[in-house]
């Protein structure tokens, strides 16, 4: 590939709002507080930061108003119609920004009343609203909410592969437990493989209501600039090492048309990021797999390759994915437990997670002094944690991946 | 077209529609159709402007069997939708047409949505659905001129791959 900017790009800021499911308040008041924590994160003054790009579904607040709230003259931003999978394509769309000379550092942001106005469930005025185009195929026989939109692919694979629920409870199961040591979390409380069966079912055979996210009120943020510019800011660098997306497989949004329907965008994504990154899977030390819904999880793992195809069941329930274990998945909680971001907070947990600075339950966890006791309302940092990978998702057909890490290659 | 109420939802068909007017108005007449590509030949499920496989915008509506094979499923326990509140849970089926099984490779197929009914259009029994069930096409009416796509079970063994989910004690 021409121009491999590995290690020469870097997110030197992460900042987000509180999660919660009642803001009170405007996602331009929600997307100015998390830019601002993130610019004090990473040590940058308002006229430091010369580039906005944010994503949306027609739910958030342009660039061009808060840049106002800010102080913030952008000398290139975008507001980009999109959703899961958009922050590691829009971290890589900065890092085309800043090469192309449009500018030397980009706010990326995503801000989402996602509870209390806009629901990515579908429930309220979105249920009831006229329909026409492509939803006329899908909406008078009740298929609406983002569960449904994945559910053949999910049905499909848990037939031919032989996936229980049990499996895909497993991966709340761990997401929980990181959640119990992130006092940010949404759901901090722990739960089980039992709890998630005996939550009652949503959409059968493939999620019941404690495999779905949490839908979320929230602004997240991360700020891209040159290795070179982070020299002197406030943190240790975490290096860019590749990025892709939004990739896509055959049909797009008539994915189901082609097949086989149970492969999902990672297949495609998967040579091009460990390729682009320099990096094997046995180099990765933690995942931000994205769990709109348990089974987004397991069939990324999959794609990815991370285990062979079908054997996602096993991998999520080896061990593998939990704190303590080989490479632990969405160490936050993830969209399951912490918030539903449409997610950023997964690239923001790894970039805390590779500086050694996680914000969990231990007294010195600020200046990097972790117990690395990962139980209950203890340590959440993973131990000598070098390389990340971040795995977006925004239907079987469109995702991202994004590969960071401490250390130049 | 004019607009249509459905379960609550109103469904709006513009004229300049050129994917989907074509599809209800056959439906209307009783009729389930499919684009298909006036150079290559080929059908296609999805009825898009342009073909997947030879890039042609030239098509016509091409009636099909209406007969099928359950590809995948989803039933739906919960739904947001408050028209449907009453018939959960229900299937909502992705229906494989006989046509053009496997071709042009062998992954592909015409693959349609819709709900699996019963003889009177009521939500088929939860026990009922599958992947490899046969079905054949219902029109549902709803309005005047506006007939709806749906499945109904035909008696015919199960084709190819078959596979149900454990259907809970109610």
């Amino acid at each position: 590939m021409a121009g491999n900017p590995r290690d020469k790009y870097c997110i030197v800021g992460v900042g987000e709002t509180e999660y919660s499911r009642a803001s009170g308040r405007t996602t331009r008041a929600l997307g100015a507080e998390a830019i601002r924590n993130a610019m004090n994160d990473a040590g940058l003054t308002p006229d430091e930061v010369d580039g906005m790009l944010s994503y949306h579904g027609g739910d958030s607040t342009p660039s061009t108003s808060i840049q106002y709230d800010l102080g913030i003259r952008p000398n290139f931003y975008m507001d980009c119609s999109g959703g899961g999978s958009s922050t590691e394509a829009l971290v890589g769309l900065a890092i085309g920004a800043i090469e192309a000379g449009m500018c030397d550092v980009v706010a990326v942001f995503r801000s989402m009343n996602g509870y209390s106005n806009v629901r990515i469930g579908g429930t309220g005025a979105r249920a009831s609203a006229p329909i026409g185009g492509l939803d006329l195929m899908k909406r008078p026989y009740g298929l609406i909410s983002a569960v449904q939109q994945f559910a053949y692919t999910f049905t499909r694979h848990m037939a031919e592969y032989g996936v229980k629920s049990e499996d895909l409870a497993a991966i709340k199961a761990a997401h929980s437990n990181h959640a119990s040591n992130n006092p940010k979390a949404l759901m901090k409380h722990r739960v089980t493989v039992d709890d998630v069966m005996n939550s009652r079912w949503i959409i059968r055979p493939v999620a019941h209501l404690l495999d779905c996210c949490l839908e979320t009120d929230n602004a997240t943020c991360v700020i891209v600039t040159s290795a070179e510019r982070a020299k002197d800011l406030k943190h240790k660098p975490v290096y860019i090492k590749g990025v892709q997306g939004r990739g896509t497989k055959p049909g797009g949004d008539f994915h189901y048309q082609h097949g086989p329907i149970s492969r999902v965008a990672g297949h495609y994504i998967a040579p091009r990021i460990f390729d682009l990154a320099g990096v094997k899977h046995e180099d990765v030390d933690l995942t931000g797999c994205y769990d709109a819904f348990t089974y987004t999880v397991l069939l990324q793992f999959e794609d990815y390759g991370w285990c062979e195809k079908g054997e996602g069941k096993d991998y999520v329930t080896s061990g593998a994915i939990n704190l303590g274990g080989r490479r632990p998945n969405n160490v936050s909680g993830g969209h399951l437990c912490e918030g539903y971001t449409h997610g950023m907070n997964m690239v923001i947990e790894n970039v805390r997670q590779l500086r050694g600075t996680v914000d969990d339950y231990c007294p010195g966890a600020t200046e990097g002094d972790h117990t690395f006791d990962y139980s209950e309302g203890g340590c959440r940092q993973v131990q000598d944690a070098k390389i990340s990978m971040n795995m977006g998702w925004g239907t079987p057909a469109v995702g991202s991946s994004l590969i960071m890490g401490n250390v130049l290659s | 077209m004019p607009n249509y109420t459905y379960r609550g939802i109103t469904l709006s068909i513009p004229e300049n529609d050129s994917e989907y007017k074509g599809y209800f108005e056959a439906a209307g007449e009783g009729r389930l159709v499919v684009k298909k590509c006036s150079d290559c030949g080929l059908l296609r499920g999805e009825p898009g402007p342009g073909c997947p496989w030879c890039t042609s915008l030239n098509w016509e509506w091409q009636q099909v069997s209406g007969r099928g094979t359950i590809y995948s499923y989803q039933v739906v326990a919960h739904t947001v939708i408050p028209a449907f509140r009453d018939s959960t849970p229900f299937a909502i089926v992705l229906v494989e047409l006989d046509e053009q099984r496997g071709q042009p490779t062998e992954f592909d197929g015409l693959r349609i949505t819709g709900n699996l009914v019963d003889a009177d259009f009521n939500m088929e029994k939860e026990a009922s659905v599958g992947i490899g069930k046969r079905v054949e096409v219902a029109f549902q009416p709803v309005e005047d001129g506006f007939m709806l796509p749906q499945w109904k079970l035909i008696d015919e063994p199960d084709q190819g791959f078959t596979w149900s989910h454990e259907v809970p004690e109610a």
